[in-house]
């Protein structure tokens, strides 16, 4: 139920974030006990590189707080989309925070939306989405893949977001997003293999007044198809881009400073001064320090945006 | 649900073609400028937003650069609008350039005849046949060429203007277009991140110190906020008065206006620190007003400060004057609520300051309950760093992440698909983390 909003304390249920380091956190469930594999009920024990964490003295405490491992420690976070994406089950490729940022931004999503999605995916995006127009809004998302939307409704059910959400399964490319929510979105996403297939299909979900779309494809064809479908049906403000985020490593580094100006000198003979002399000078300096890191990602998709002017007949 | 109307008082964007333009309709008499053009923007009067109106050239007077017009705007229907290329019926081109060099001479036209079109025609399409009728070396372009010189010409003498409702995102556009620094220079893939990364939605309260983005920051914030919701946001900035530009050109309900406390930095701290005394001391009206700003004034650094607090520095006076004899005046209740929020603790921070972070940081992270994100937006990288260490030093923060960003245009056409030429270098930084116990 963590999701839901900013909450305190954890409490039975919940997902909850074990912060070990930047590269390593895990989403754990907060419940005292599990079901494995042979059926049997068994305290929840999760393991770690820093030892095991008996889950079920974490209900309770507060979000934010140091808990005890049998080698070490980590922290307790709630839950963030940001978070859950850099944790979730993949069970496809899914879209990052930076992506997302601009996708939520450039289809306007606020409070009180009606967003149509496809596909769900693994629910990273989807996730983001319902944080922007709950408690007013809905989101409708669509995947063809049916063990993948069962989990994803699953999934929303247990973060307390189901009230906001409908997951459809349904191949949205031949059969559209049903007649039921014609003219009813105000904004459509897609992030499907052959976009421009499903083009027309948003193009019936979005108002009469206008909406905005947004399509996400890895290779250039794909924008490049659905361009020319958004162009024919009336889109326009048609818009391509590439967000890449760089992350800065800072570090202290320290250098030496090496002195060269002696040796223009010839060497004195008073050995013992000369090395007192060479110590001294060893002078260092630091400094604080950022660079890139070796392997950033440098494509991820690109993002086609448009919006549906007012009143075009969809007949 | 129909679409909006009009208002006199509205902030409306003026479109024409790409160029788009914040403008405040204040009253009939309101008139635009749009480059050479100015628009009189009586006729908008309580026409649904989104319609596409028509410039009529009312007269035309010599300027400084050339002539200035006045025009009316009638409404039309988009049907009226149509491609240039398929009103000429352009059917002839070139394959390449071998044959065009450029002596001067390919417009027959003077630029004389032409202003002399401008007036008699009312049509741009009229003019640009003309200019293709009388260029010697048209029909020899090539179809792309064509096509870039009729786009040229449409852009100049486009007669069309869409009226648009002002949103975070065409706001974002037009602050970042026009003066990148008044809004701090937060590109519009920072902005979408700093809403992210702060987790501001419809539940919880938010804490925001900005010192000047022309109220784009509180308004992507409350904006996120939403309607009809639970969220609150306590606004803190530097000045007497906020900057307040976009929130207001959001037109957003009263109730989710007032969710949004704008209070001055200083003035709230003292409240929060010390509020129980002072209400016992029964200080005169008037007295700490000034008080504050003989506070607020030293602690600006930047130049750019005072310009962003004088215009307003007049209002608040007068308030004081017209509250002074009924009792707390507006701004001493905007701190007792933000105070009341601060006691309770915000569900996180976000801070684009144009002075020191440290400082700032230290006495507002107190205020963010343990498990919340924080964001700190900075211009330059070096600032930042040292935020990042000081941060990560007192291990109240985790998850430390410095980053900036990518932000990359592409023209998409058939066969000629290549990124835009020019790209924006500079989206700022961004250092997030999250509090810990």
């Amino acid at each position: 139920m963590s999701f839901l909003k900013p909450k305190t304390h954890i409490e039975k249920g919940d997902v909850v974030i074990l912060y070990l380091s930047v590269s390593s956190m895990h989403a754990i469930e907060a419940v005292p006990e599990i079901v494995n594999k042979k059926g049997e009920t068994i305290p929840h024990i999760f393991q770690t590189n820093y030892g095991s964490l008996k889950v079920e003295n974490i209900i309770g405490v507060e979000y934010g707080s140091r808990v005890e491992l049998s080698k070490g420690w980590a922290h307790v976070l709630q839950p963030t989309p940001e978070l859950w994406t850099q944790t979730l089950p993949h069970r496809t490729q899914i879209i990052y925070t930076p992506d997302i940022s601009m996708i939520l931004h450039q289809l306007e999503v606020r409070p009180g939306a009606v967003v149509v999605e496809s596909g769900t995916g693994s629910g990273s995006l989807s996730h983001y989405f319902l944080r922007a127009l709950k408690p007013t809004g809905q989101l409708h998302t669509f995947d063809f893949h049916e063990a993948r939307a069962d989990q994803a409704r699953e999934e929303f059910r247990r973060h307390g977001l189901s009230d906001f959400v409908t997951v459809y399964h349904r191949d949205v490319c031949n059969l559209g997003f049903t007649d039921d929510l014609d003219g009813k979105a105000d904004a459509v996403f897609l992030d499907l293999p052959a976009p421009d297939l499903a083009v027309p299909h948003a193009f019936k979900a979005l108002k009469l007044s206008g909406g905005r779309f947004c399509s996400f494809s890895p290779c250039i064809e794909q924008s490049q198809r659905c361009i020319q479908e958004l162009t024919k049906l009336g889109f326009n403000e048609i818009v391509s881009m590439e967000v890449l985020q760089q992350e800065s490593v800072i570090k202290t580094r320290t250098l030496p400073v090496i002195d060269l100006e002696f040796l223009k000198q010839p060497k004195s003979n008073d050995a013992p001064t000369n090395s007192e002399e060479s110590k001294a000078s060893k002078e260092v300096k630091k400094y604080l320090t950022s660079s890139n890191p070796q392997v950033l990602p440098g494509h991820t998709g690109f993002l086609t945006f448009a919006t549906l002017p007012p009143n075009i007949p969809k007949a | 649900m129909s679409t909006p109307s009009i208002q006199l008082g509205d902030y409306i964007v003026i479109q024409r073609q790409k160029y788009t333009k914040l403008q405040k309709f204040g009253s009939l008499d309101t008139t635009a400028t749009l480059g050479k053009e100015t628009l009189e923007l009586k006729s908008l009067l309580d026409q649904p937003y989104g319609s596409t109106f028509k410039m009529c050239v009312k007269e035309t007077k010599p300027g400084k650069r050339g002539a200035q017009r006045q025009h009316a705007l009638e409404l039309c229907s988009e049907t009226e609008l149509r491609s240039t290329r398929e009103l000429l019926g352009i059917s002839s081109s070139g394959a390449d350039n071998r044959d065009i060099c450029d002596d001067g001479e390919a417009q027959a036209l003077k630029p004389s005849d032409i202003e002399q079109l401008r007036e008699e025609c009312n049509g741009s399409s009229k003019i640009i046949e003309k200019l293709v009728e009388n260029s010697k070396t048209f029909h020899a372009r090539t179809e792309y060429s064509q096509e870039k010189y009729l786009r040229k010409k449409e852009k100049k003498y486009f007669e069309f203007v869409q009226i648009r409702q002002p949103t975070i995102r065409l706001m974002v556009d037009i602050f970042y277009r026009q003066d990148a620094e008044k809004i701090m220079g937060i590109r519009v893939d920072t902005l979408s991140q700093i809403i992210s990364y702060s987790g501001v939605c419809g539940f919880g309260s938010y804490l925001l110190y900005e010192s000047g983005t022309n109220g784009l920051l509180p308004a992507a914030m409350l904006n996120s906020i939403g309607a009809g919701t639970e969220g609150t946001l306590v606004h803190m900035h530097p000045g007497n008065v906020p900057q307040k530009q976009a929130l207001l050109a959001l037109k957003l309900p009263l109730e989710q206006q007032q969710r949004c406390v704008s209070v001055n930095l200083y003035s709230v701290l003292r409240e929060f620190y010390q509020g129980g005394e002072s209400k016992e001391s029964d200080v005169p009206p008037t007295e700490p007003s000034e008080v504050e700003t003989q506070e607020a004034q030293p602690e600006t650094p930047t130049e750019e400060q005072p310009e962003s607090i004088e215009p307003s520095t007049k209002k608040p006076k007068l308030d004081d004057n017209q509250n002074g004899s009924k009792g707390p005046l507006r701004w001493q209740l905007e701190n007792k609520k933000a105070a009341a929020l601060m006691h309770a603790k915000f569900d996180s921070l976000v801070l684009a300051a144009k002075e020191h972070p440290t400082n700032i940081l230290e006495a507002l992270l107190p205020l963010v309950k343990p498990s919340r994100p924080v964001v700190v937006f900075g211009t330059c990288k070096e600032l930042l760093q040292e935020t990042y260490m000081e941060l990560k030093a007192t291990g109240k923060v985790t998850g430390l992440h410095l980053t900036s960003n990518w932000l990359r245009t592409y023209q998409i056409l058939p066969n000629r698909t290549h990124p835009e030429v020019n790209m924006s270098g500079n989206s700022g930084y961004l250092l997030t983390g999250y509090t810990l116990k």
